[in-house]
C-alpha cells in the first residue's frame, strides 16, 4: 500500500515538473500577439491585448494561473480557434485514440506472428527476406515512409486516400471512422506508418526471445514426448517468451501517441498530434499547455500501471516495500 | 443552423438534378482562423468569408472596385464624404432583407474596439442613414480612397447578430459569429468544423447572376506541402495554394493537372536600421552604423543581382521589384520604375567613397517561414553581398519569433514582404517609409525608423487629394525621395502559383484570395 501511495505521489509530482518546464519554454516560442492582430494593428491592440491575455505576467505566475484553472477543469481559451480547449481537445481525441489502437493492433499481432514465424523457419528464404525488409522499419524516418506510401498507395496506384480522415460517424461525444468504407480506407495508410516502427521492434524482440526459449531443454522433451510443432512452439515456447514482450508494449503504447504527431501531419489526420503542431505555429499557448499535460497524464499513467503490474508478478517487490 | 441544413439539404436536391452542377474540394495552407468578417484582418480570413459575406463594393477580376451591397456611389459636397445607394432585394442567407440598418450596424461592429476593422474607418466622423437604402459616410478630411479601402468591409445582419450575440467581434474569447455564418453572398457555410473542414454551399437566392456551377464546395486545410501536391495528383482535391515553387514545373508537365502562376500583391524588400549609432551584430559589433549612409545603402542594392535569384531560387516565377508597391496597384509610380542594377564595380566604388574600402560585417535578420522560399532569397543576398566585402551574419528564425525581435530593433538589416491593404501606394508609404508615430498610427511596421520630413508632409496631402494627376504627382515625390536615398531595398513582388485538376476552370486574383463563384468544373 506504501509502494502504491509513493509511486502515485511520484507520477503527480512529474505531472506538476512538466508543466513548470513547459510554461518556462513557452517564452521562448515567440510572440502569439502577432498572429492574433491584423496587418493594421496598432500599439495600443498590441499592449491591450497582451494585458488581457496575461502575457506579461512572469512564468510562474502564468503556471500557477493554469494550474488553479486546471484544478476546475478549466483549460483556458485557444488564442487561434476562440474556443474553450477542453472542447477542442474532446473533439481531436477521438482521432489520435482510433489510429493509435489500430497501429497498436496491427502492430503488435503482426508483429508477434511475424516474429514466431521468423524464428521457426531461421534458416528460409522468405524469413530472411522479412528480417532485411524489417530493417526499413527501424531505420528509415517515419516521416520518409508516410511519403513513400502515399505516392504509391495514392498518387500512383490511386487505391487509398492520400489525406484526412474519411467519412466519420458522431456517437454522442465520440466521432469514430470505423463505420464507414472511407473510413477505414483513410486509416490504412497513416495506422502502417505510424505502427510499423513499434512492429518491427515487437517481431525483433519476439523472434530473439524465441530463439532463446527454442533451445531450452523443456523444449527438446515437449518434442521428444511427441507433441505436434504447434503446440511445442505456441503453447510452450512463445508463451515463455511473453512477459519481456508485454513490458515493451506497455511502454511503446504512450509513444505511439506521442509519435503521432509526426504521422499525423504528414496524413493532415485531424487529431491531436496535427492541432499540437500547429498550436506550436501559432503560439497557441492555452491548447499546448493542454496538450503537453494531457500525454503527461497517458505516459505517467501507463508508466504507474506497469509499475503497479511488477508488484502483482513479482511478490518480492511487495515484500521488499515493508 | 438548424436552417442552413434544411436549406443545404433543399439546395442539393434541387441542383442534384441540373446536368452542369458540380461539387469541389479545395486546400490551402492556413485555415481561416475565425469565421467573424469583423475580428480578424488577416488574407485566410478575408479571402474565405469574400465567398459568404459581402461589403457595399467588392474587387472583380482585374482588382477593380465594382458595385456590390451598394448600387452607386456619390462623392457629398466638396469631399465632405460618400453617399451609397443600397442595392434592393438583397437577403441574408437565413432570409432576412438587407437594408441601411444593417449597414449602420455592420459600420459600429466594425469600428468598435475590439474589431481589428477599425482602423479602416479612422477616416469617418459620422455615418447617417439617409432612408432605408441609402447611407451617408461623413470624413474628417476629403478621402478620394474611402470607397476602395472598405472592399473587404463585410456586412452582417442586425437582427441575427443581436439574435445569437454577437454584436460585437471577440477574437479572445469568441461568440457565435466565430462559428456561424449569416451573409448575403453567392455562398453559404452549412458546416464548419474549425482547423478541419469547411463546406460551403450555393445560396439560391443570391442576388448576382454571374456565378459557375460549383454547388457545394469544401476547404481543407493542408500544412504540409508534400501532403498537399500529393493530394492533387492522387485527385483527393480539386485545388491546392500553394504549390510549392519547386514543384511547380514537375507538376506542370503532368496532363491532370493545371499550375496557374500570377503576380501577387506583396513587395520582398530588405530594410536597414536607419537611427541606430552603432552595429549591434557581426564582427562590427559596437562600431558606427555604415546603414546612415545612403550611399552604403546604395552599394547594398548594386551588389545585389535579383534577377539571379528569381532565375535560381524563384524558378523564373516572380518579377522585379523598384517600389514599395507592383506596377498592378493605384499609384504605382510609372515615372520611377527603374530598379538599381546589378553593379559590383559601382557597389564596391561607393562603399569606398563612403569610407568603406575593406567592407564590414553585420547582423541580417530574416524569416524562415512568412514568405515563399524567404531563407534560401537571404542567403543568396548573403553570398552577394560578400563579394563587394560587406559580411551579413544572417539569423533566420520562424515568423513567431521574428516580428518580435524586429518590434525590439534587433537587426542591422531585415527582411520585409508588404501587401497592401487597399492596392495604393498610400499603404506602404503609411506603413513602410513615414516616421514612426504610435499616436497618429503611422510607421507601424516601419521597424528601421525610416525618416524624411517631406514624406511625413506629402502623406495627409495625398490622403485627401481629390484630383487624380495632382495625388499621383505626389506620389511620384515621395517614389523618388525613398528611391534616392534608399529606404528600402526592394527585390521582387513575390509570385502566386495555384495547382488545380485541368477540369477545373478559375480567376486568380492578385489579392491571393479564392473567389469560388468564378469557379467552374467541366
Amino acid at each position: 500500500m506504501n509502494y502504491i501511495f509513493k509511486r502515485v505521489a511520484q507520477s503527480g509530482l512529474v505531472l506538476l515538473v512538466v508543466g513548470l518546464v513547459a510554461f518556462s519554454m513557452f517564452r521562448f516560442m515567440g510572440d502569439p500577439i502577432d498572429n492574433m492582430l491584423g496587418q493594421e494593428r496598432t500599439q495600443e491592440d498590441v499592449e491591450r491585448l497582451r494585458d488581457e491575455l496575461g502575457l506579461d505576467l512572469p512564468f510562474p505566475v502564468q503556471y500557477w494561473h493554469f494550474l488553479s484553472d486546471a484544478v476546475q477543469g478549466n483549460f483556458g481559451v485557444s488564442y487561434r480557434q476562440g474556443r474553450a480547449v477542453s472542447e477542442i481537445i474532446a473533439e481531436r481525441i477521438p482521432a489520435t485514440l482510433e489510429l493509435a489502437a489500430v497501429s497498436a493492433v496491427l502492430a503488435i499481432s503482426l508483429g508477434i506472428f511475424l516474429g514466431v514465424f521468423t524464428a521457426i523457419r531461421r534458416e528460409g528464404w522468405l524469413a530472411n527476406l522479412i528480417m532485411s525488409t524489417s530493417l526499413i522499419g527501424v531505420s528509415l524516418p517515419t516521416f520518409l515512409i508516410g511519403v513513400m506510401l502515399i505516392y504509391f498507395f495514392s498518387v500512383y496506384l490511386g487505391w487509398l486516400p492520400s489525406f484526412g480522415r474519411g467519412e466519420a460517424v458522431q456517437l454522442g461525444f465520440w466521432s469514430t471512422g470505423f463505420l464507414t468504407v472511407s473510413g477505414w480506407q483513410a486509416l490504412i495508410l497513416p495506422a502502417l506508418t505510424l505502427g510499423l516502427y513499434q512492429m518491427t521492434l515487437i517481431m525483433r524482440l519476439v523472434r530473439s526471445e524465441m530463439l532463446e526459449v527454442l533451445r531450452q531443454d523443456y523444449v527438446r522433451f515437449a518434442r521428444a514426448r511427441g507433441l505436434s510443432e504447434r503446440a511445442v512452439n505456441f503453447r510452450h515456447a512463445l508463451k515463455n517468451t511473453l512477459v519481456p514482450v508485454i513490458t515493451v508494449i506497455g511502454l511503446q503504447l504512450g509513444s505511439i501517441i506521442a509519435f503521432a504527431i509526426i504521422t499525423e501531419s504528414i496524413f493532415q489526420w485531424p487529431g491531436l498530434g496535427l492541432l499540437f503542431i500547429n498550436a506550436i505555429q501559432f503560439v497557441d499557448i492555452p491548447v499546448m499547455a493542454a496538450y503537453l499535460m494531457l500525454i503527461s497524464v497517458i505516459f505517467v499513467t501507463i508508466n504507474l500501471a506497469v509499475d503497479l503490474l511488477y508488484v502483482v508478478i513479482d511478490p518480492r517487490l511487495r515484500e521488499g516495500g515493508k | 443552423m438548424k436552417h442552413f441544413t434544411y436549406s443545404a439539404i433543399a439546395l442539393a436536391l434541387a441542383t442534384s438534378m441540373s446536368a452542369h452542377s458540380a461539387t469541389m474540394k479545395w486546400a490551402g495552407t492556413t485555415d481561416p482562423q475565425t469565421m467573424d468578417p469583423h475580428a480578424v484582418i488577416s488574407a485566410p480570413v478575408l479571402g474565405f468569408l469574400n465567398n459568404v459575406y459581402e461589403g457595399l463594393v467588392r474587387r472583380g477580376k482585374d482588382m477593380s472596385i465594382e458595385p456590390a451591397l451598394a448600387q452607386s456611389w456619390t462623392p457629398i459636397g466638396n469631399g465632405q464624404g460618400w453617399r451609397f445607394n443600397l442595392r434592393k432585394g438583397v437577403t441574408f442567407h437565413n432570409g432576412s432583407v438587407f437594408n441601411a440598418d444593417d449597414v449602420i450596424f455592420s459600420y459600429q461592429r466594425a469600428s468598435a474596439e475590439t474589431a481589428d476593422t477599425k482602423g479602416w474607418f479612422a477616416p469617418i466622423s459620422e455615418v447617417k442613414k439617409v432612408d432605408a437604402y441609402t447611407v451617408d459616410f461623413m470624413t474628417k478630411a476629403p478621402n478620394p480612397l474611402f470607397p476602395d479601402s472598405i472592399a473587404n468591409w463585410m456586412i452582417m445582419d442586425e437582427e441575427w447578430s443581436k439574435e445569437v450575440g454577437a454584436i460585437s467581434a471577440n477574437k479572445e474569447a469568441g461568440n457565435a459569429a466565430t462559428l456561424q455564418t449569416n451573409g448575403t453572398g453567392a455562398y453559404q457555410v452549412t458546416k464548419r468544423q474549425p482547423g478541419l473542414e469547411t463546406t460551403l454551399a450555393q445560396y439560391e437566392n443570391w442576388w448576382g447572376e454571374e456565378i459557375g456551377n460549383i454547388t457545394e464546395a469544401t476547404f481543407t486545410p493542408i500544412q504540409n506541402p508534400a501532403t498537399a501536391v500529393a493530394a492533387l495528383l492522387a485527385g483527393n482535391v480539386d485545388m491546392i495554394n500553394p504549390v510549392p515553387i519547386q514543384d511547380a514545373a514537375r507538376l506542370d508537365q503532368n496532363p491532370q493537372v493545371t499550375v496557374i502562376k500570377g503576380i501577387e500583391a506583396r513587395v520582398i524588400m530588405l530594410g536597414f536600421a536607419q537611427q541606430a549609432d552603432v552595429l549591434k551584430y557581426g564582427a562590427d559589433k559596437g562600431k558606427p552604423n555604415p546603414f546612415l549612409n545612403p550611399k552604403v545603402r546604395e552599394a547594398v542594392a548594386k551588389a545585389i543581382s535579383v534577377p539571379a535569384i528569381l532565375r535560381t531560387i524563384m524558378r523564373g516565377n516572380a518579377q522585379e521589384a523598384s517600389q514599395l508597391v507592383s506596377p498592378a496597384m493605384r499609384g504605382y509610380s510609372i515615372k520611377h520604375d527603374a530598379r538599381p542594377s546589378f553593379d559590383m564595380q559601382g557597389a564596391k566604388a561607393l562603399l569606398a567613397e563612403a569610407g568603406y574600402p575593406n567592407g564590414f560585417s553585420f547582423g541580417l535578420k530574416c524569416p524562415n517561414d512568412r514568405y515563399l522560399n524567404d531563407e534560401a532569397v537571404c542567403q543568396a543576398v548573403t553570398s552577394m553581398l560578400a563579394r563587394v566585402g560587406i559580411k551579413a551574419e544572417l539569423d533566420a528564425m520562424p515568423v513567431r519569433t521574428y516580428w518580435p525581435e524586429l518590434r525590439q530593433d534587433n537587426f542591422d538589416m531585415y527582411l520585409v514582404g508588404w501587401s497592401p491593404g487597399t492596392f495604393d501606394h498610400e499603404h506602404p508609404i503609411r506603413f513602410l517609409a513615414s516616421t514612426p508615430n504610435t499616436e497618429k498610427k503611422l510607421g507601424s511596421w516601419n521597424f528601421g525608423d525610416y525618416s524624411n520630413a517631406r514624406i511625413d508632409e506629402l502623406l495627409p496631402m495625398i490622403q485627401s487629394e481629390i484630383d487624380e494627376t495632382k495625388r499621383q504627382a505626389m506620389v511620384d515625390e515621395v517614389t523618388e525621395i525613398y528611391q534616392n536615398e534608399v529606404a528600402y531595398v526592394p527585390l521582387y513582388i513575390q509570385p502566386l502559383v495555384w495547382g488545380t485538376r485541368s477540369n477545373i476552370e478559375l480567376t486568380q486574383r492578385p489579392d491571393n484570395f479564392f473567389i469560388l463563384r468564378w469557379a467552374s468544373a467541366k
